[in-house]
């Protein structure tokens, strides 16, 4: 038997009776779509039952990949173009052939052993809401959105542009103001040099939403820029340390291969104490081997290494394996991201790096190939977010994606907060007592009878998940709204958490000034 | 302590009604009775308007079935208070209401639903029940003097006998309005048939019956 949770259930807006009797039926202040937290908690849930997931591989398949991609690593091994890096490899018993280091499967098994298994990623509020633990208490996921995307589509015309600093604006205001997102990444950024367009990016994520942000580095000379922005916005190194408000990408170079950048990364996460997500980008057919297990494969070897590289290079740094699995379309040679091979390749990713290498996890848990935020893109990330997530991921990443990660949608981001909303629903195991069963109810109910006015249904009938997006109209209410559906709700949920006002918790001027000195400094860099 | 303002104390009518607070609806209710409230205020101004609002409230989708079947029954512990003291001064309902769900279909949750609503709308109302025969219909219209007609079905194979029902009360010359809901039922199939008007919920019969009780 679980604990129980129990939830306040929203109350009604209601008018009172002399507002009634004055003649005012009118809606009162609430409109009927809300941008609220989309869900119950949920009564009857069985908090201490196992995870409700499917494993498309035995443990002896899983076996196997383990076994192999540490082997990969000792026979093939990793080029690492960062001679610090290597040399501190080499010292810790790698061996390397100039910029191959191969592992040792002793090197690599401890430090699978001591790599730490949680890490907490904080906003810079003091709300205990938006601190995202991991893995999270109540064993579903935490949400991402999407990154590095340079496209943006226009939440009230539709049109598609390149991304700039207000696009920028607009998707960190709403994203923290939508429930089910966890942490912000920030989006490549068009109206600022090139050469900064990460440091500008993640300073308007950082000034303009409290929730944890996510950086990406474009280019090694930028990661320390980085690193203070995000200290800035901390209260400074120390207090980032104590409570990383950020984390960080460290990406291979797919195959087997990895940047200068990405290991000056996972060093500067080490020394300001932020957690690493090792990510791999394998495209199966191109950048690994074509099939689904291959390219599984690529992705295990080289998320382990970089595991191995952070425990050497900052041992304690937290890292979070991060499969992002691709396909090659075979007919146009274009990267896709929600082909049925690249989802059951994630998913086995998943499940390989939670049950074969016990890490924490991170996936795309939406995202589609298609340009627009259309019924493809619903269909493609609703099967990629379910399968994801009952394989035991532990973020869900992609939150607003479309056209494979390289456009963001406001309107898409709504849809996949609702969306994460239902999945997480679904993770919750139901208790299954008496109580929950409705036993007294089904005793005593007569034939013909139904539970609708029982106290039990009463007391539970706010349980179900209650989308705010998702429309569930009868053919004649839905003409009569003028065909208003699923978008058209998102939008007006999107103009909702647009209009609010700030939430606390946003860098004060100093700290905003702090962190445009240093996106300024930048720039007179980069423009030499 | 019992305010001594009227309003007041039909507010606390209104929220006992809205809190689903069925007890304490009777006893307030019957305090006022017992004060000497005209009748006709404590329904139309505390217990039809809470019902007006749990109407309204739905159909926003802050209330939910459940919750407006709870409403509609803590309404009806306050009117059962009343109901011999409407007799007796007169009071009349606004309007009576046949209703049944059509032959051959055993549902009734949404029709029963409608009924407690219509009740809490200041209807008197006829629950004839299910696979209720078109001619069955007819007589209890007649018999009661209905001002509205309502039929339901949940089937698809059923809801054809909603047209039987229809002409029946047609060729019965029938002087009243009828109106039809159920989950296969449209506002154009309602057309269809020649009824006179179609309900999605609970909430919008009870207007619909309004609106044909004042002829609109």
């Amino acid at each position: 038997m679980g604990d129980r949770i129990e939830t306040e259930p929203a109350k009604p807006i209601r008018r009172s009776r002399r507002e009634r009797v004055a003649g005012a039926t009118s809606a009162p202040a609430a409109p009927v779509v809300q941008a609220g937290d989309g869900g119950m908690a949920g009564v009857f849930r069985d908090a201490a039952a196992v995870r409700p997931g499917f494993f498309t591989l035995s443990d002896h398949k899983l076996d196997i990949l383990r076994r192999k991609s540490i082997a990969l690593l000792a026979e093939h091994g990793f080029t690492i173009n960062h001679d610090g890096a290597v040399a501190q490899l080499v010292a810790a018993g790698a061996r390397a052939d100039g910029t191959r280091v191969r592992f040792p499967s002793e090197l690599v098994e401890a430090a699978l052993r001591e790599t730490p298994r949680q890490a907490t990623l904080y906003a810079k509020s003091d709300d205990p809401g938006l601190t995202l633990a991991l893995p999270r208490a109540d064993n579903t996921f935490h949400v991402r959105t999407g990154t590095g995307a340079h496209g943006f589509i226009d939440a009230e015309s539709g049109a598609y542009r390149k991304l700039d600093r207000d696009d920028a604006r607009t998707l960190a205001r709403l994203a923290d103001g939508l429930a089910e997102i966890g942490f912000i990444a920030h989006p490549f950024v068009n109206d600022v040099p090139t050469a900064t367009a990460d440091i500008h990016g993640l300073a308007t994520v950082m000034t303009n939403a409290v929730k944890h942000a996510w950086i990406q580095p474009y280019s090694a000379d930028n990661i320390g820029d980085l690193m203070h922005i995000a200290a800035a916005a901390a209260g400074g190194e120390a207090a980032l340390r104590a409570r990383p408000v950020a984390s960080c990408i460290a990406t291979s170079f797919t195959p087997l291969e990895i940047k200068q950048m990405d290991t000056e990364a996972i060093i500067q996460c080490a020394r300001f104490g932020l957690p690493i997500h090792a990510c791999s980008l394998p495209t199966a057919g191109g950048t690994a081997p074509v099939t689904v297990p291959g390219a599984v494969l690529m992705a295990a070897a080289e998320i382990v290494a970089m595991v191995t590289m952070a425990h050497v290079l900052g041992p304690g740094t937290p890292v979070i394996a991060t499969p992002l699995m691709f396909t090659l379309d075979m007919r146009s040679g274009r990267s896709l991201q929600s082909s049925i091979e690249a989802i059951q390749a994630a998913a086995i990713a998943i499940q390989l790096m939670k049950r074969g290498f016990g890490l924490m996890t991170h996936t795309y848990g939406f995202g589609s190939d298609t340009p627009n935020a259309d019924a493809q893109s619903q269909a493609e990330r609703t099967l990629l977010g379910s399968t994801v997530a009952l394989s035991g991921a532990d973020i869900l990443g992609g939150a607003g994606q479309l056209e494979c990660a390289t456009a963001l949608s406001p309107l898409q981001l709504v849809i996949d907060n609702e969306l994460a909303g239902m999945v997480r629903q679904s993770l919750h195991t139901p208790e299954v007592s008496d109580a929950a069963l409705g036993w007294d109810d089904l005793l005593k109910v007569e034939p013909g009878g139904h539970f609708l006015a029982e106290a039990h249904t009463l007391a539970h009938c706010r349980d179900h998940f209650a989308p705010e997006a998702f429309a569930r109209l009868g053919r004649d209410a839905y003409e009569e709204s003028g065909r208003r559906d699923m978008m058209a709700n998102a939008r007006d949920i999107c103009r909702q958490v647009l209009s609010r006002d700030p939430p606390p918790g946003l860098p004060d001027d100093d700290t905003r000034a702090e962190i445009a000195a240093i996106v300024a400094a930048a720039d007179r860099r980069a423009a030499g | 302590m019992t305010p001594d303002n009227l309003d007041d104390r039909l507010d606390a009518i209104y929220d006992a009604v809205l809190s689903y607070e069925g007890e304490i609806t009777a006893q307030l209710v019957a305090a006022e009775i017992d004060a000497g409230t005209d009748i006709q205020v404590v329904l139309k101004d505390a217990l039809i308007a809470a019902m007006d609002e749990v109407g309204d409230l739905f159909g926003e989708g802050q209330l939910f079935v459940p919750e407006m079947l709870m409403a509609a029954k803590t309404m009806k512990a306050g009117l059962e208070v009343l109901r011999p003291h409407l007799t007796d001064s007169g009071t009349k309902p606004i309007g009576t209401v046949v209703m049944g769900t059509v032959e051959q279909d055993l549902h009734d949750i949404g029709k029963n639903l409608v009924g407690m609503m219509l009740e809490g709308g200041g209807f008197k109302v006829v629950d004839l029940g299910v696979d209720v025969k078109p001619a069955d219909f007819v007589a209890a219209a007649a018999e009661h003097g209905a001002d509205v007609v309502g039929l339901s079905a949940l089937l698809t194979t059923t809801v054809p006998n909603m047209k039987k029902t229809v002409e029946a009360f047609r060729a019965a010359d029938y002087g009243g309005r009828i109106m039809v809901g159920g989950a296969p039922v449209t506002r154009e199939f309602a057309h269809s048939i020649g009824a006179d008007g179609f309900a999605g919920d609970a909430p919008g019969a009870v207007d619909l019956a309004r609106r044909f009780v004042r002829n609109d």
